[in-house]
């Protein structure tokens, strides 16, 4: 799951689950709050009540009787007034049910006594308790109302602060991971941001890169150079062989111990040249704006690969049904990459084996497969096949392992798809696929 | 014929220079730009072989000026860059041909007389070898007026060996010339004593080719 996603959720599961809970306790809440303020509300009258007879006696209310008594209209509230037993001493809030002009009634009732010209009084002021909770489900619909708009509202900030926040992140996966092909050939810009890691997170990765590159880069730089150096002294001692070999003096051993030494020359030479063309390839000094046709081929590596052919007497069947024309392609470069693969194919096969060239459409891709009667490759080898000087398998003439890896640098070159599959003793089949072809 | 050999490797420009007066060519050597420069201006030559990776100038410099002095000259480039612009720049100024280290010296050779008759138009006739007749230019085999069928490869085998003839070629010096200096992941190839093989095989019916020696451990050779 992305970040963005990951936060998105994690802010609204948060807030809403602050609101169910909010929810769930808000009738609690409301419902000690209008209690608290109806004994704070009591303990009010109950002290003006209490000033008033302090500032103009006890008879503002009894007016010369035992007692006094008022009650609101709807008997919501009620106020009384009377002579008590004299040690009676009460001072508390308490619900409990009162009967007000007939009607019993449950209330909260303050019962104060106190003491006046030497006569104690009792002073009860009451409130129905259906009046205490008369406003709490309208404050409760009001107050959630707020809350929901409220917590929307920051949900939306929220959501819009952060994905601000992480933005930089995105970028940096984008540009620097997703669609970005090694080697790294586009010039790499700091992305802006104010974000202390994500700056750090960029910069490590650009450093990365260049690191990467730049180790690639001293590799293939070596390869070039080394190879390339090898040539001059290779030129010198095979130019003096060839002369001494024309040496009149020459006796025939000799002659033939020149010869030897030529072939293992010619070894040199030609691991030489082939880690000169990987290199030349990976530096990318092929065009690749040529069209192929592979009928046409097959037909000049069968013509240059024939003899080999007749040595082992192989059937090659060429049985290509597309009628394609590649396009952006290198004629040279697919034509080293099909003749190692028939090469291959040839010298891992049996004795009038068969090699197959077929082709095939899927999706968008043109397949072309080099299927032989060989002795295949073991699974746990099919991985290390590509790599430099990596020898599988047995044949007379195994070669310097470097024929697939040849295959392997033009593919990557020209952005082919390279599959294997192979049988032990059954033979081994390479496709290649070429995209937007079709 | 004279030739100017300008390679800064003296060894390398000393084998060359060998290799060349057997085939009786008059051989020059300079070892840098400037040596070649000066070379150019006092004579003048046939054939200028030029290294481009000359420590005190530029090869693609030194084919400019030396076209100016030398026009009728025949130019050959040799490089150890092998780079593909290298050889299309090197074509491109009028270099004649085009030669990536280490190459063998038949094929110097043969290159050079390839341009020598490209460049003044020998029209050779038909060249006799035993009781036939090769034509080089039409690629043709005569038995007297009866043409016979040889493949690309096994008249280009046989035509290298008929330029160099009296002279041994090693196996891998006619490989390099039949499939090219292409890469080629095989060390040992045999192939070439196939096509022999197969070229006295269809001459033979016609007559004898005695002419068409092997050499024991080392190679073939036309002798005449």
């Amino acid at each position: 799951m992305k970040l963005s996603t990951k936060l998105t959720l994690f802010i609204t599961g948060s807030k809403l689950a602050i609101v169910g809970l909010f929810i769930l306790l808000f009738p609690f809440l409301i419902a000690q709050i209008a209690s608290n303020y109806t004994n704070f509300s009591l303990r009010n009258q109950q002290k003006k009540v209490i000033q008033n007879i302090n500032s103009k006696g006890i008879d503002t209310y009894l007016e010369g009787e035992e007692s006094y008594g008022s009650y609101t209209m709807l008997k919501d509230e009620y106020i009384a007034l009377e002579t008590a037993a004299p040690n009676l001493r009460l001072d508390t809030i308490r619900d409990t049910r009162r009967i007000v002009d007939q009607d019993t009634l449950a209330y909260r009732v303050l019962s104060f006594t106190f003491t006046q010209n030497k006569k104690n009084y009792l002073l009860e002021i009451g409130k129905t308790t259906a009046s205490i909770n008369l406003y709490n489900d309208a404050l409760q619909r009001f107050a959630l109302y707020v809350l929901i708009i409220l917590i929307a509202l920051s949900i939306v900030i929220d959501l819009v602060f952060t994905r601000q926040l992480i933005k930089p992140l995105g970028q940096i996966i984008k540009l620097r991971l997703a669609n970005t092909r090694f080697p790294f050939k586009k010039k790499q810009v700091y992305i802006k941001t104010s974000t202390q890691d994500f700056k750090y997170l960029d910069h490590s990765l650009i450093s990365l890169m260049d690191q990467i590159n730049e180790a690639f880069e001293k590799e293939r730089e070596f390869t070039a150079n080394a190879s390339h150096e090898f040539m001059t002294p290779i030129s010198i001692l095979q130019n003096k062989m060839e002369n001494l070999l024309t040496e009149e003096s020459a006796s025939e051993t000799v002659q033939e111990h020149i010869v030897d030494m030529m072939k293992t020359l010619e070894r040199l030479k030609k691991i030489s040249r082939s880690l000169l063309l990987i290199s030349r390839i990976e530096n990318e000094q092929f065009s690749k704006h040529e069209q192929v046709v592979p009928e046409k081929l097959f037909d000049e590596i069968v013509e240059e690969i024939g003899h080999r052919l007749e040595e082992k007497n192989i059937r090659i069947d060429v049985a290509l049904k597309h009628y394609k024309t590649l396009d952006r392609m290198n004629h040279d470069l697919l034509f080293q990459l099909f003749y190692n693969l028939i090469n291959n194919a040839i010298k891992f096969n049996k004795e009038n084996g068969y090699i197959q060239i077929t082709d095939s459409i899927e999706g968008n891709l043109y397949l072309i497969a080099v299927t032989d009667s060989g002795q295949g490759i073991k699974a746990e080898e099919i991985p290390h096949i590509f790599d430099r000087f990596k020898k599988t398998g047995h044949a007379e003439n195994a070669g310097y392992g470097l024929g697939l890896a040849i295959v392997k640098s033009i593919g990557s070159y020209l952005k082919l798809t390279i599959k294997v599959s192979s049988t032990e003793q059954e033979g081994t089949s390479f496709v290649i696929g070429f995209n937007n072809n079709i | 014929m004279k030739v100017l050999i300008i390679e800064d490797e003296k060894t390398l420009a000393f084998e060359m220079e060998k290799f060349l007066r057997k085939a009786f060519y008059l051989c020059d050597l300079s070892h840098s730009y400037k040596q070649g420069v000066e070379k150019l201006e006092m004579n003048q030559y046939d054939y200028v072989l030029i290294d481009l990776g000359l420590p005190d100038g530029d090869g693609f410099d030194l084919l400019i000026k030396a076209k100016k002095s030398n026009p009728d000259a025949a130019y050959i480039i040799l490089t150890a860059r092998g780079k593909l612009e290298d050889r299309v720049a090197g074509l491109d100024m009028g270099a004649d041909d085009y030669l990536a280290k280490p190459f063998f010296l038949p094929e110097l050779h043969s290159r050079m007389q390839a341009i020598a008759r490209r460049k003044f138009k020998v029209t050779e006739e038909l060249i006799p070898l035993g009781n036939f007749n090769i034509d080089l230019q039409k690629r043709f085999v005569f038995f007297g007026e009866e043409q016979i069928e040889l493949s690309r490869k096994e008249f280009d085998l046989l035509s290298y060996l008929l330029l160099h003839k009296n002279r041994v070629l090693t196996r891998i010096q006619l490989s390099e010339h039949i499939w090219g200096n292409f890469v080629d992941d095989d060390y040992d190839s045999n192939y070439i004593d196939a096509h022999i093989k197969n070229i006295r095989k269809k001459l033979n019916i016609y007559a004898p080719t005695e002419w068409l020696e092997t050499v024991r451990g080392v190679g073939y050779r036309i002798k005449k």
